[in-house]
This record gives C-alpha cells, sequence and structure tokens, in this order.
C-alpha cells in the first residue's frame, strides 16, 4: 500500500477495503464495529442522549494529543455534559489526498485508546478522501449516543442564585497549545493541551448527588464564552474571583506577552460545573479523585444580581464585568 | 498604548536575547541597552526590550508611598 | 507592596474629599488595567479620571485603514499588530478583506515582518507603523536592518505619533496626568519636568495593581498642596535619561510631521515620518498612493470624550449604534479606547 492517501483509497474498491482494514478495523477492534451498512445495537435503557461535532484542528498533532484523541473527548464530553454514560460512537473521516498514512494510523490509534479509557464502543464509520487543498490534512465528525443516568438533568438553564461555580482543572491550555503550535509568533512554552475525556469525572460527580445544575464543557471561546451562555440561558448573574482562577504559568505568561485573556482560550478537557453550594466541597473532592480533573476548584458563585452578565472581583477587592467574548483572539500590542 | 511585558533574559547572542515571562520565551532584541546579561529582566514592547528593569513592583511602590507620606 | 502601604494608598483615593481633581490617564494601557482592576471603583466621587488619546488605534486617522486596504487590494501583504485588524475603514476593515482573499498577517513584532519580508521574497510586505515612542524604535530597528540586509520588498506605511505636543494640546484638560511609563522609558523624564514649570503636574505610573495605586495615590495627594509637580512613581522602569539608544535610533530613521490625531484634529509636529534617506521604504511613496480621506460619523463625540468634556455615555452613539462589534467611532476601535474598556468592563452598569 502506498504510505500516503490516494484518491483511490476514497473509490469504494479494493483499495479502500484496505485502508479501512489495514488503518481503522486494525485500531478498533470493536465487537460493534459494523461491516455492514448499519450497526445494530441494544438501545439505552431510559432516556438517550445524542450529540454531534465536527473537529478541523489545523495543525492535527499537537501537543498532548491529535484531532483523532480530540474528536473523541469532544462528542464524549457532550454526551457527558448532559449527565449521559457514552455508549456509541460513529466517525466520519475527510482526508485530504496525500495525507501520510503513518499519521491516519496514529489517528485511529489515539481514538481507540480514549475510547477504550472511557468504555464508548465505535460502531460505524465512514472514510472518504478529497482533493489536495480541498481539506486542509483531516477532517473528522463524531456522532455518539449515550445513557442519561435516571434522575439527572443538568442544563444550561438551571444555574440558580447561591450555586457556586467549579471549574475542573487550570483553563485555557488547549487553546495556548494551539496557539504555539502555529508559531505565529515565536513564542516557545512548554504546554500540553488539557484534552481529555470527562465522562469519569461526571460519573464521579452524579455518585455525589444528582442535583447537579449546570454541566458544560468549556472548548471553544473558552470558560469564560460558556459563563455568559449560562448567565442568559438562567437569567442570573454569574461573580468569578479572579485570584482563584486556575491558570498554568506559562499560559498566563503567553496570554501576558499578547495581551490575551486566559477566560477566553479554548479547553478541550475542562468542565463548568454549577451546583448547589452545599454540595460544593463533596464535588470538588469527587472531582480531585479523578485523573483528568485534579485540579478542579470553585472560581465563583451564581447571583441575582445584573442577569445575563459575568462580574469579576479583582486583584484589588472591586468589581468589574468580565468583557463579553469578542470573537476571534487578537494579540494586542500597541 | 504600549502593553509592556517583564521578563527574564535567559541567553544573549548578537543583539538578539532570549527572554521568559513565566514560562513564556521568546527571542527579542536587545540592541538598545548596554550591557544586558543572563539573568537581568528587561521591559519587552513589540519585540525588542526598551529598558533594564527590576523584577517586582513590592520595593519601587514602597519607596513611593514612604516617600509621599514622609 | 505590603498591605497596609497598599490599603494606605486605596484610602487616600478612597477618602479625598477636596475639589473636583480631573486625572487623565494618557496612555491606553492604563485604561485598559485602571477598568480591568475595578480601579475607578476606589475612587471618590470627585475624583474624574479621563481616558485621554493615548491608544495608537484610536488616534489613528480614520483613512489609514483605508490606505492599507488600497494596498491589500494590489496584492501587497499586509503585516500587523492584531490591534489594527478589525478597526473599520470607510467601507470594511482588514479582517472582511482577509476573508476576501487579501494576505493579512499578524505580527508580534515590526521585526517578525522584517524576517516575514525576508521569507516571502517574492511579495511586497508592507508594516502597518502605528504606536507612540515606545513602539517607534522597534520599527525603525526594522527599517534600518532591512537596509543592512539588502531587503527590497519590505515598507511601512506609517501613523506614528509621538507625545510632547500632544501634552501641550491637552494641557488645560485635566489637573494632573497620569504619564504613559513606557514611552518614558524611552524618551526618560526631562519633558515631563519641563511640563511642571509650565505648571502642569503628572505622575509617571507602571502597569500594575500596584502601581496603579500608588500613582493615583501620589496625584491626589499631591494636587492638594496646590504647587504644580511631577513624580516618578515608576522608578523600576522608567530612568530620568530613558533609552538613549532608542532616541538616537528614532531620530536617525524617523522625523517630525504634522499629524491628524482622529477625535482630536491635527497636531502639529505630534507625527513621524521616514527620512529622505530611507523613503524607499515609504509605502506611500513606493506605490504611488492617492491621498485618502476618511469620514469621521458627525454624531460621534470620541473629541470630546478624549479631552474629559462628556463620559461615554453620554454619546448619542454609544452602546447603540456604536459598540466593540461594530465601532463607529476613535474611542470604540480598539478595546483600550475609552468608550470600549468603559462599555465592556460595564462603566454604566457597576
Amino acid at each position: 500500500m502506498s504510505d500516503v492517501v490516494t484518491l483511490a483509497m476514497g473509490a469504494g474498491g479494493r483499495q479502500t477495503a484496505r485502508l479501512i482494514e489495514e488503518v481503522f478495523a486494525a485500531s478498533f477492534d470493536s465487537p460493534l464495529l459494523t461491516a455492514d451498512d448499519a450497526a445494530v445495537l441494544d438501545a439505552p435503557r431510559g432516556k438517550m442522549a445524542m450529540s454531534t461535532d465536527g473537529f478541523i484542528v489545523s495543525p492535527s498533532f499537537f501537543a498532548g494529543g491529535n484531532i483523532g484523541k480530540l474528536s473523541i473527548c469532544g462528542t464524549v464530553n457532550d454526551l457527558a455534559c448532559m449527565g449521559a454514560r457514552p455508549l456509541y460512537l460513529t466517525c466520519g473521516f475527510v482526508i485530504e489526498e496525500g495525507y501520510p498514512l503513518d499519521q491516519l494510523r496514529e489517528i485511529a490509534r489515539s481514538m481507540a485508546t480514549t475510547a477504550s479509557e472511557v468504555g464508548v464502543a465505535l460502531v460505524a464509520g465512514d472514510t472518504k478522501v478529497a482533493g489536495k487543498g480541498q481539506v486542509d490534512g483531516v477532517f473528522i465528525t463524531t456522532t455518539g449516543v449515550g445513557e442519561v443516568v435516571e434522575g439527572t438533568a443538568p442544563a444550561g438553564a438551571q444555574a440558580r442564585p447561591g450555586d457556586v461555580v467549579i471549574v475542573t482543572g487550570d483553563i485555557g491550555r488547549h487553546g495556548c497549545t494551539i496557539l504555539l503550535e502555529r508559531d505565529d509568533f515565536g513564542i516557545d512554552a512548554d504546554v500540553t493541551s488539557d484534552c481529555a475525556p470527562l465522562w469519569e469525572s461526571v460519573s464521579a460527580m452524579l455518585d455525589v448527588t444528582h442535583d447537579v445544575h449546570v454541566i458544560r464543557d468549556a472548548t471553544r471561546g473558552g470558560v469564560g464564552t460558556v459563563l455568559y451562555e449560562i448567565a442568559n440561558q438562567s437569567s442570573v448573574g454569574i461573580r468569578l474571583d479572579a485570584a482563584s482562577i486556575p491558570v498554568d504559568p506559562a499560559v498566563g505568561g503567553v496570554c501576558r506577552m499578547l495581551g490575551l485573556e486566559p477566560l477566553y482560550l479554548a479547553c478541550e478537557g475542562r468542565l463548568v460545573v454549577i451546583a448547589p453550594r452545599e454540595h460544593a466541597d463533596a464535588l470538588v473532592g469527587a472531582l480531585r479523585s479523578c485523573p483528568h480533573s485534579g485540579g478542579a476548584t470553585v472560581i465563583g458563585e451564581v447571583t441575582d444580581e445584573r442577569p445575563g452578565w459575568v462580574v469579576m472581583r479583582t486583584e484589588i477587592g472591586a468589581e468589574t464585568l468580565l468583557p463579553q467574548p469578542g470573537g476571534e483572539l487578537l494579540p494586542r500590542i500597541c | 498604548m504600549c502593553v509592556g511585558l517583564s521578563a527574564k533574559v535567559v541567553r544573549i547572542q548578537d543583539g538578539t536575547a532570549l527572554v521568559d515571562a513565566s514560562g513564556a520565551r521568546r527571542e527579542i532584541s536587545v540592541q538598545l541597552l548596554d550591557e544586558v546579561e543572563p539573568g537581568d529582566y528587561v521591559m519587552v514592547h513589540a519585540g525588542i526590550a526598551i529598558a533594564r528593569i527590576t523584577d517586582e513592583d513590592e520595593h519601587e511602590t514602597d519607596e513611593v508611598m514612604e516617600a509621599l507620606l514622609a | 507592596m505590603s498591605e497596609s502601604r497598599f490599603q494606605k494608598a486605596a484610602d487616600i483615593l478612597t477618602s479625598y474629599d477636596g475639589p473636583r481633581l480631573r486625572i487623565m490617564e494618557v496612555c491606553g494601557t492604563h485604561t485598559h488595567e485602571i477598568f480591568r482592576l475595578g480601579i475607578r471603583k476606589l475612587l471618590a466621587p470627585q475624583v474624574d479620571l479621563i481616558s485621554g488619546p493615548g491608544c495608537p488605534v484610536c488616534v489613528t486617522q480614520v483613512g489609514f485603514i483605508d490606505e492599507a486596504l488600497w494596498l491589500a487590494e494590489r496584492g501587497v501583504t499586509i503585516t500587523t499588530f492584531g490591534d489594527l485588524v478589525r478597526v473599520p475603514g470607510t467601507t470594511r476593515s482588514l479582517a472582511d478583506a482577509r476573508a476576501q482573499g487579501a494576505r493579512v498577517q499578524v505580527v508580534y513584532s515590526p521585526l517578525d515582518a522584517l524576517s516575514y519580508a525576508r521569507e516571502h521574497a517574492d511579495e511586497q510586505v508592507c508594516f502597518l507603523s502605528v504606536g507612540f515612542e515606545t513602539t517607534v524604535p522597534a520599527a525603525c530597528l526594522a527599517v534600518e536592518q532591512a537596509c543592512e540586509q539588502g531587503v527590497d520588498n519590505l515598507t511601512l506605511l506609517v501613523a506614528n505619533k509621538t507625545m510632547p505636543n500632544a501634552y501641550a494640546a491637552l494641557k488645560g484638560s485635566a489637573d494632573v496626568f497620569l504619564y504613559p511609563g513606557h514611552v518614558h522609558a524611552i524618551t526618560g523624564t526631562s519633558l515631563c519636568e519641563d511640563l511642571v514649570s509650565q505648571g502642569v503636574s503628572g505622575v509617571l505610573a507602571g502597569f500594575t495593581a500596584k502601581e496603579l495605586v500608588t500613582a493615583l495615590a501620589v496625584a491626589v495627594s499631591k494636587a492638594q498642596e496646590g504647587v504644580p509637580f511631577f513624580v516618578n512613581a515608576y522608578p523600576r522602569v522608567v530612568r530620568p535619561e530613558g533609552t538613549p539608544a532608542a532616541v538616537e535610533l528614532m531620530e536617525r530613521v524617523m522625523e517630525p510631521c504634522d499629524a491628524e490625531w482622529r477625535g482630536l484634529g491635527v497636531i502639529p509636529g505630534s507625527g513621524l515620518t521616514l527620512r529622505p534617506a530611507y523613503e524607499a521604504f515609504d509605502a506611500r511613496k513606493r506605490f504611488e498612493m492617492p491621498e485618502m480621506q476618511g469620514r469621521a460619523n458627525p454624531a460621534c463625540r470620541c473629541g470630546e470624550v478624549l479631552q474629559g468634556h462628556c463620559k461615554p455615555s453620554d454619546c448619542p452613539l454609544f452602546g447603540r449604534i456604536c459598540t466593540p462589534t461594530s465601532p463607529v467611532g476613535a474611542c470604540m476601535v480598539s478595546g483600550e479606547g475609552a468608550c470600549s474598556a468603559y462599555y465592556q468592563y460595564g462603566g454604566d452598569l457597576l
């Protein structure tokens, strides 16, 4: 087999079969993975959650992960945020002609490893090859089905005044990592992506209490964007304590160099959790016992003041608004 | 106007220095300063060192306040 | 700074009960940090903080973005600080032009624009040179190095400005100036000393919470003595002599010219342009650019905001037609502008 992906591998013939067999089936050795047109599966008990997400990260390999791991984490975490145990995943690949096969194998292996860590089965997949330049490297879309833990219904509109705001670890590492990997600004730092599957963390919280009001993964737009969404959906105010927001020192250094706000850098393995204050200690304790949320901490509270706004208590004890999310992150220099 | 960053000089070669700000590193020009050495702190703006500085604001603000209250 | 001294400084700001006192923070980064930290909340009601014209993006003339777009349309690669990317020209911004295929490269330093030009010898590369004395040396260094290295595909579109004549123009607008720390890290403190003899008071301020609160405490305390004063409250960075090599470099490469400050009008001798020896690097000359005059919205009150004659929320456009995502006036186009900071940090809400 050629050592790069060719258009013939996407044409549906023998070469396609070999690509699937040697790259994907070799890694995804789930008994549920279908060789037919659709996977036939046992239905979840109770309520089902379903989500889909597309991944186009450039570069596709970065410190702490790659697009394959990301594509599993993203959908697993979306399901987990609804209180759903991830059961099944499908994945669709669009691969640029000429993409190195060894990288594709590496991506597939990461997907398999991450899926098996979570206990989710990859049940169906699709592969398309696009001509050179029509896509950038490899794009992956994953769709997931999960089983909602009975008695839980976390949602963005459930935040209540008096609740605490928890993040499950230091923020902004994924966004910072990608910014550094693209090397647009000549900056170097030892930062790895926070990309991680978070079902175990959510499961540990639900073992403490089912009374968790909001669980959201702070991906694109970062923690700040998610908090504004929650403040609007729930018509509440959110007050953060600037000093308690965990930021890795190197991420902080990069942000100061470029005039960026860590609250608006993407995470791929961090949850924002909003829950009644009486559960705060137990929830933080449960989160800290899980491998991907050891840095969980309370960063603020939900209030009935100024609905729709996120207020910061700053290092001098004064209150200001957190500026609203503003789209593309641009370095501020002059 | 002029976002500045205080950073520590790690090494210098031919007027270019590698500086470190809490683990974020970048090469900058130190051509405009005399006698910069590894270990010194500089104020960085737009890729050049604009001044040699002391690292933190603790003593400075203490002294300014003492002078004011004296 | 010890907790007690910080508290003392904060108390001075909170407990001031003298006559109305107008303090102008000249620097956009000061404006931004003062809002971000919530320092205005500490101030007694008689202390007015006026956000002056020290955000280079804000005071850059409307036609400048049109000039950059004109170059981009002719295939020139634009290299720029991120600050300028979303600023609207007459019909669109550089971000819009990029979406339509123009090459717009965000850089951290003018020296990165030089590297880009060296690595892309087949492209004409223009750096959008905005900024005050702090930023000018980096641009001049890029020009000198391009000259030495024989890089002939780099140009600058210059809209740099200098502070001395702006201070003179703003003289009556404030009782005390909070001088921009990093400008004077380059130029030194002699100008601030000279201004005292003209009756202008000021405090040179750094950018951390401690430095800003301390500098404001100095401003408030000294103002009560009724004698013009200057205090360098940022001595760890600003030496009296500044950074002489940077000043010499600027003088070798650039010379003063009259300049239009968006919102304020023309201030004589407050701009910079490349000296004739370096005119090959002047984008306006190399590409024979026609003169471009942008037109500001007549309802915009940015000029009055910049001089402290009104608050951002007094402007009829503020927060309605003019917001950070669709800015109309000078003070809204950059995150460091007075209106933008006021809007984003909830100046009228909290």
